[in-house]
């Protein structure tokens, strides 16, 4: 019999649900910032705004878009059920709550009277999250390089919202003898590349195989990019904290690129043996989102190699945040969006009538147009963010965030397409256009 | 009472014929042509069990796809017992999809 089949440990739609709709709420609110904040990009890249706009962006839609997502795929990865979803439903009201008060007081930007308040509510949710996942992984039957990818990914998260909660209670207490902009580059360090990038590697290497259909691959290279990609990140941020040795940063940083590069063989080798030889819409994005890493690696090599003090590297650094965040995270995000949620809605919908109605396809719970007409709009929008911060023009700018905008709307009105989906609506025309053609 | 032979290949091609309308809903090809259904064996009575397999181990959409089919050979025979074997010997692969389904998948 079909037993033991994924969809047995699948978490209840209730539990995935509120994840989506808040990061796609989380979007247009990052879009509407954006929009406002055009003037701000001129300023430091730790201008209060911006770390608004950026703990919006990364908390507020991409962490509760993996949230949702990983909740969804423990049993794929794990093959094991979420530990509990109680506690990812708690998880993620005190997480929703933290985002929008952390968010806020970046926004005013008082960094002494609410934000110890705010950061420690962020990481106690971030906890729970953590623990969640860590007790999941104990149950775990499928203990792979895929599913450490996961690991380290929590791991590098607890990390990361360490450092940013001694950093906060640094403002009032002062016990760091770093300045606070290099704890706010290891918390940039380690939640880019040891959170978000491990995370999204890790789903990834489960996901592209899967969408694209390519089986027999080399396991070798996730290994080797595992290995590579922690060892590097593990000796930069020893460096950075103990040693502070410039030749040694670049010596790790170029072990951290090889593990994407892996990766990169990896995927690219998936993509040579693919058996479904078109690419939706999800699958453009994802691909469109690998390519882009070479937009960050170059920035961030330019980055250790320009001389100290130079008044552009302000702007480089920002450029880094940017195409990190918009052009390998968003983009990933926006087209995994296509890739999981029509079918998360589909199996709540139809998984009970398929065979005794007409059932429509996962894909065709959207609009299929909207989502292509997003895909260019957004790129469209990534290249003229990218000049517009090269050239330092505000105008250029301010024309990419109304593009980031729109795309955020379009991408809503599928979201929410989706969600609204009546099925006995779709099954009863299906039948009376039936009978009229019989 | 029990069929002889030439009517059970019959139901069983009908069967065949019927599985030819269940999709996998992400590759949106339906299970024959993608070659994932290895065996229909009916025993003439009221039994029919399918031997079948998914394209990947870790198919999210595994439990749709074999109520789909259990479905699909109940609408036709609601008296039959339909039994759903999923197995991963012989893995899937590519060979096993049809003329047709490679057309299909643009290969």
């Amino acid at each position: 019999m079909a037993k033991n089949l994924h969809t047995d440990n699948a978490p209840d739609i209730s539990t995935v649900k509120p994840h989506f709709l808040f990061a796609a709420i989380g979007l247009v609110a990052v879009g509407i910032l954006l929009v406002f904040s055009t003037g701000y990009f001129s300023d430091t890249y730790y201008e209060h705004h911006l770390l608004a706009i950026t703990h919006a962006a990364v908390l507020g839609w991409l962490m509760m878009l993996i949230f949702g997502s990983l909740y969804q795929l423990i049993p794929v990865i794990f093959d094991t059920a979420l530990y509990s979803e109680k506690l990812a439903k708690f998880t993620f009201w005190i997480t929703a709550i933290s985002i929008v008060f952390l968010v806020y007081t970046f926004w005013i930007g008082d960094y002494t009277v609410l934000l110890p308040y705010a950061a420690t509510s962020m990481y106690l949710s971030l906890f729970f999250f953590i623990f969640n996942i860590m007790l999941s992984y104990k149950n775990a039957r499928l203990k792979n390089f895929k599913s450490l990818f996961i690991l380290a990914a929590v791991f590098w998260l607890l990390m990361t919202e360490t450092e940013a909660l001694l950093t906060v209670f640094n403002f009032k207490y002062q016990f760091f003898k770093a300045t606070h902009l290099v704890h706010l580059h290891n918390h940039a360090i380690m939640g880019l590349i040891g959170f978000f990038i491990m995370m999204i590697f890790g789903v990834g290497t489960t996901l592209i195989p899967m969408f694209l259909i390519s089986h027999k691959l080399n396991e070798s290279l996730l290994k080797s990019s595992f290995v590579f990609l922690n060892f590097g990140l593990t000796g930069l941020m020893i460096t950075k904290y103990f040693i502070d040795n410039q030749y040694l940063t670049i010596a790790f940083w170029l072990f951290v690129i090889v593990g994407a590069a892996y990766y990169f063989a990896y995927i690219y080798d998936s993509y040579k043996h693919r058996m479904k030889k078109t690419l939706d819409v999800g699958m453009k994005y994802t691909m469109l989102s690998l390519v882009f890493i070479i937009a960050p690696v170059t920035i961030s090599m330019a980055l250790i190699l320009i001389p100290d003090g130079l008044a552009y590297a302000e702007t480089i650094i920002l450029l880094f945040g940017m195409s990190m965040i918009f052009g390998v995270f968003t983009t990933i995000a926006l087209g995994q969006t296509y890739k999981t949620l029509p079918f998360i809605i589909w199996l709540e919908k139809y998984q009970k009538l398929v065979g005794k109605y007409h059932t429509p396809l996962p894909r065709e719970l959207y609009n299929e147009k909207v989502a292509g007409l997003q895909f260019y709009l957004y790129m469209l929008f990534l290249a003229l963010m990218l000049t517009g911060l090269i050239l330092q023009s505000g105008i250029v700018i301010q024309i990419a965030t109304i593009m980031f905008l729109l795309v955020t709307l379009l991408y809503n009105y599928n979201v929410w397409l989706m969600f609204f989906h009546d099925s006995k609506k779709y099954i009863n025309e299906r039948d009376k256009e039936i009978l009229t053609n019989k | 009472m029990k069929k002889d032979l030439k009517e059970i290949r019959k139901v069983e091609n009908d069967i065949y014929e019927l599985l030819k309308t269940v999709m996998d809903p992400e590759i949106e090809i339906d299970i024959i042509n993608l070659g994932l259904v290895y065996n229909i064996l009916y025993d003439g009575d009221r039994n029919v069990r399918i031997e079948m397999t998914l394209s990947t181990p870790a198919c999210p959409l595994g439990d749709a796809i074999t109520d789909n089919v259990k479905n699909t050979i109940k609408k036709k025979y609601p008296d039959f017992e339909v039994e759903v074997d999923v197995v991963f010997d012989p893995p899937w692969d590519a060979s096993m999809i049809s003329e047709e389904g490679r057309i299909k998948l643009g290969m």
